[in-house]
């Protein structure tokens, strides 16, 4: 534990609140949780609340969820919230559900900040570790953030994949490799994207080994970190198998996502580029989307070897501008995980314009949106337009960040180089 | 020479009359004019043939239409049903459907058969052929039924023939509620006719008048029918069904824009006590039908078709009997009992004209000018809730006028597949009452039984079958909540921003004096069969459903700037990673001043060597 003491009653107090918050929106503001549910920029096809419903519905009256083109989320969800009761009866239950998944993330978040793993991992020590922040203040940005409350209200189901990708970097850092496994499969199951996650997590893990139970073969590690991952993927998969009597949820979940066949509005760029995509073409633009986001893993994983955590940070960053089906939800994450840089912020050159970028599209985009599908005052170039912004906002913070913390790295070498102007080539 | 052609007809009928006299009904044809309150005309047209199956799969077409018949062996259709309609009818002042309901379609052209095939592939595939055989002979788009527009009925429809088995039989339904019917549909329909439009009934029938009326169903049925100790025959029934606004139809061809009367012409209510030179109150329409043939359908009946079968009259009448009628010479009139209905024997090869002049203006009043309209089993209307382009709902409001008995039925929604629905929302409650819908588990839940088959994206549509009930005197709403999905910019039709057409419900009432499964009946006529399965089918309206556009004229735009935009990220992702950091005044100069002191440099050397030069 760092400089801010935190006392139990504080820590106490601070889950409480965010409980409370969540919980009295839930019952006082009845009204507010539906119509965040019905938000394009919190629910996208493949996390929303509603479709999730729908799904239990079918799958509760015998009709397959995945011969439809309705629900796109993982089998296992159903099971899980068939055992809760209704949810038209009572509430309660749920909005608990998902209370505690946001409370499990902080609760994550704060062990993760107090490992100290942002300032000093095992490879790299910042000379700037000293001035951060506590976990109390991480995990309170975390829960207050209105990202992250509007998400927990709207129901959205990557709320469960945020937690998961969550502990699986908590169990790494405290050096419990396979938990980290289990947890980033389970991310992986829901959303299948965290997988990409895999390389920089397993170095992670790797370096944070305990040394009483430590493999020394780095490849060797990775094979059984894969293996784990492979097996409890192939756990899941079969039970969801059992659950639903069929393999047809993969095309509808995986596939999904893979061909994005569902082009419903969201913050990312995927939607209006393929609404307006030329047939002939479709197919070849999502094999280089997908690359693309793919191509960050590995060129991150290598050039900031010294620091897994910042390859994970930033991978959440790009995945949350450029991922199929992004939400508010992913953006959360991200700005989650960027205080735990606290001691690199005085190097970022841009904080201003991005925070004032972001505030921007976060306010005109639903305005945007309401004119477009509403007031039929402007077209799907104006929401499409801040959905550009808002992607380029984000992807100015993700440089801004890795800029930040490469410099940092390198002013270990040149000490002397320190508040001094400098310029890459 | 017409009238050679037609002595050959009648010889050659006479000859097939006298050979087989079994026989002799294979062919009628009537026309049943019902005047509708609020000067309105309901014109029934009825053409049935019989031909026997041995006969039919010889390929012995007697009046059964060849082309017709050939497309239904071709792809093996056991049964079939064809409906193109427009308009809407008004069951609140025009009362129960004719033939209650089972001739007419939705808005649209609409399309089911029982197909014979031993596996549902086979099935589609000869649904395939017959949609595009049958779009070519109908000059209809039905070759757009396609995956995505093609159901499988679960409970709505029953066969109205008599199979022998119906394990093989697959039944497929499709609907295309864009279609405009139009003059090019009426045209193979005559022609399918024994007599064409040349005589007897079919003469009347004329596309400014048909499809100019407020609402019209042409449909076409073909099934098999047997009577015990008789040989099986195929029936084909060909209806035409149309409301006429009588004032619309008497105006005439060359003057077709209505212009008001000057004011002293003025149909106005003179009882009413503020009646004066410059008051008027609207006269009560159907106090002022009078029409004639001639007027309504702008020409007379040419005579009979001389194949029809003599002992059916062509033309019948449905007014009560005190009202007079004038006809043209040699016709004779023949009043039924039931007081309401006359019939009319017409000579064979004269025209034949019909007037009803106005009633009597001492009784004017609505039950002795025309009869009162039957009041349908239930009343059904839907329509959307909601606004904005991004979700929305469908509710039916259903209505059961019968003070005493419940009404059950099926009801039936085709939706396509861009319209998610979310079946989860379902609602059925009794309007007035405040209990929580569906939460009855008694016996008084108002549905019964929900068949649904989800939509999928691009390859099915979304089928939805609810077998409800309608408790005595009293109205249920049933709602649902759907979402709008945005598609792909060459998906949309033209005018995108028109609206997607989504097809009729289909309401299929239950006959209550029948058990489920509409057993084997003995059946001698084919109203007695319909009767035992459907008491009463009706369709609501259908819908304009709008979806968000994209637009449409920038997909380079939009490829250009969304490329630019994952440029920048990847491009300063990949700056920041591949190069390295030196300290500003260290390493190689760059930038813009290098280079413009390089381009100094030159200009100088140039000018220098210009000037030694």
């Amino acid at each position: 534990m760092d400089g801010a003491m935190v006392t139990p009653g504080r820590t106490a107090g601070l889950f409480a609140g965010a409980a409370v918050l969540r919980l009295a929106i839930f019952t006082l503001l009845p009204k507010l949780p539906d119509l965040l549910t019905g938000r394009v920029e919190i629910s996208t096809p493949v996390t929303s609340f509603k479709r999730l419903q729908e799904g239990l519905f079918l799958y509760n009256h015998n009709v397959s969820p995945y011969d439809g083109g309705v629900y796109h989320q993982a089998p296992l969800f159903l099971p899980l919230f068939s055992l809760l009761p209704d949810f038209s009866s009572l509430p309660i239950f749920t909005y608990l559900l998902y209370t505690a998944a946001d409370l499990l993330s902080a609760l994550a978040l704060w062990k993760i900040a107090d490992s100290g793993e942002a300032g000093s991992s095992a490879l790299f020590t910042s000379p700037r570790k000293g001035k951060r922040w506590s976990g109390f203040i991480i995990a309170a940005l975390f829960l207050f953030n209105p990202f992250t409350v509007a998400t927990c209200l709207g129901r959205s189901t990557s709320v469960f994949t945020t937690c998961a990708i969550l502990h699986a970097i908590a169990k790494a850092v405290s050096g419990a490799p396979f938990g980290a496994m289990i947890a980033l499969s389970f991310a992986s199951y829901l959303s299948m994207y965290p997988l990409l996650l895999l390389p920089p997590l397993i170095l992670l893990s790797y370096d944070r080994q305990r040394p009483e139970r430590a493999t020394k073969s780095g490849l060797k590690f990775a094979a059984t970190c894969a293996s784990v991952v492979a097996g409890v993927l192939a756990v899941l998969f079969q039970m969801s198998s059992l659950v639903t009597g069929s393999w047809e949820f993969l095309p509808s979940t995986y596939g999904v996502q893979l061909t994005l066949s569902d082009l419903t509005p969201n913050v990312g760029l995927w939607w209006y580029f393929f609404v307006e995509m030329f047939d002939s073409f479709r197919s070849f633009f999502l094999a280089v989307f997908w690359l693309h986001l793919a191509s960050y893993v590995g060129g991150l994983t290598m050039r900031i070897r010294r620091q897994p955590l910042v390859v994970l940070t930033l991978l959440m960053g790009i995945f949350g501008i450029f991922k199929p089906y992004p939400s508010i939800s992913d953006t959360s994450l991200f700005l989650a995980l960027v205080p735990l840089y606290r001691h690199v912020f005085p190097l970022m050159r841009y904080t201003f314009v991005i925070a004032a970028v972001i505030l921007y599209a976060s306010f005109l985009g639903p305005a945007f949106y309401h004119l477009w599908i509403y007031a039929g005052s402007g077209n799907a170039n104006f929401f499409y337009a801040i959905t550009l912004v808002w992607g380029l906002g984000q992807s100015l913070l993700v440089c801004d960040l890795m800029f930040a913390v490469l410099r940092d790295e390198w002013e270990v070498e040149r000490p002397e180089m320190v508040g001094k102007e400098i310029r890459q080539i | 020479m017409g009238q050679f052609l037609s002595f050959l007809w009648i010889s050659i009928f006479a000859l097939l009359a006298f050979s087989s006299p079994a026989l002799g009904a294979d062919y009628h044809e009537q026309l049943n004019l019902r005047p509708l309150p609020q000067s309105a005309l309901l014109a029934s047209f009825n053409f049935r043939s019989n031909t026997t199956v041995s006969e039919f799969e010889k390929g012995n077409f007697r009046f059964f239409p060849r082309s017709l018949g050939q497309i239904l062996q071709h792809a093996g259709t056991r049964e079939l049903h064809l409906r193109f309609s427009l308009g809407r009818w008004d069951a609140e002042s025009w009362g129960a459907r004719p033939w209650n309901g089972a001739r007419e379609g939705g808005t649209g052209v609409e399309l089911w058969a029982w197909l014979e095939a031993h596996a549902d592939d086979e099935a589609d595939r000869k649904w395939l052929t017959l949609t595009n055989a049958l779009s070519g002979l109908f000059c209809a788009s039905l070759n757009f039924i396609d995956g995505t527009r093609t159901t499988r009925p679960f409970m709505s429809f029953q066969p109205e023939g008599d199979h022998s088995t119906l394990t093989n039989m697959h039944l497929l339904y499709g609907v295309l509620p864009h279609e405009v019917v139009c003059t090019e549909n009426l045209t193979p329909f005559l022609k399918l006719l024994p007599c064409k439009g040349k005589a007897g009934i079919a003469s009347l029938l004329d596309g400014h008048k048909l499809f100019d009326a407020s609402w019209q169903t042409m449909a076409i049925d073909v099934r098999p029918i047997c009577s015990p100790g008789q040989e099986c025959v195929l029936q084909i029934e060909q209806t035409i069904d149309m409301v006429l606004d009588i004032d619309r139809s008497k105006r005439p061809r060359d003057n077709p824009i209505p212009r008001s009367p000057p004011a002293d012409q003025l149909p106005c209510d003179t009882s009413k006590p503020y009646h004066s030179h410059d008051t008027c109150f609207p006269a009560d329409h159907t106090a002022n039908q009078d029409w004639s043939l001639s007027q309504i359908f702008g020409k007379p009946l040419k005579g009979t078709c001389p194949l029809t079968d003599p002992a059916v009259p062509p033309v019948c009448l449905q007014v009560p009997d005190s009202r007079s009628v004038f006809v043209s010479e040699g016709a004779f009139e023949r009043k039924n009992p039931d007081q309401v209905s006359r019939c009319y024997e017409i000579p064979p090869s004269a025209d034949f004209e019909m007037a009803l002049p106005k009633p009597d203006s001492s009784a004017d009043t609505t039950t002795t000018a025309v009869v009162a309209p039957e009041t349908p089993l239930l009343y059904a209307e839907r329509s959307f809730t909601g606004h904005g382009q991004e979700r929305g709902g469908v509710q039916t409001i259903l209505r059961n006028p019968s003070p005493d008995t419940d009404v059950e039925f099926v009801y039936m929604e085709t939706l396509p597949w861009f319209m998610r629905i979310y079946l989860h929302t379902l609602q059925a409650r009794v309007a007035g009452d405040a209990r929580t819908p569906n939460s009855t588990t008694d016996d008084n839940k108002l549905v019964r039984q929900v068949y649904y088959r989800p939509a999928v994206d691009r390859a099915r549509g979304t089928q939805l079958e609810v077998r409800m009930r309608v408790p005595p005197a009293s109205t249920v709403f049933v709602t649902y909540d759907f979402e709008k999905s945005i598609l792909r910019y060459t998906e949309y039709p033209p005018d995108a921003n028109r609206g997607f057409d989504v097809a009729a419900a289909v309401i299929t009432v239950i006959n209550p004096h029948h058990g489920e499964g509409g057993g084997e009946g003995s059946g001698d006529d084919a109203g007695g069969k319909l009767g035992r399965v459907a008491a009463y089918t009706l369709r609501t309206t259908s819908l304009l459903c709008s979806l968000p556009t994209p637009d449409f004229s920038m997909p380079y735009n939009v490829i250009i700037f969304t490329s630019t935009a994952i440029a920048l990220a990847f491009g300063g992702v990949f700056n920041i990673l591949v190069r390295r950091f030196v300290a500003a005044h260290e390493g190689p100069e760059g930038g813009l001043g290098v280079v413009l002191g390089r381009v100094k440099g030159r200009l100088v050397g140039l000018v220098k060597k210009g000037v030694e030069g």
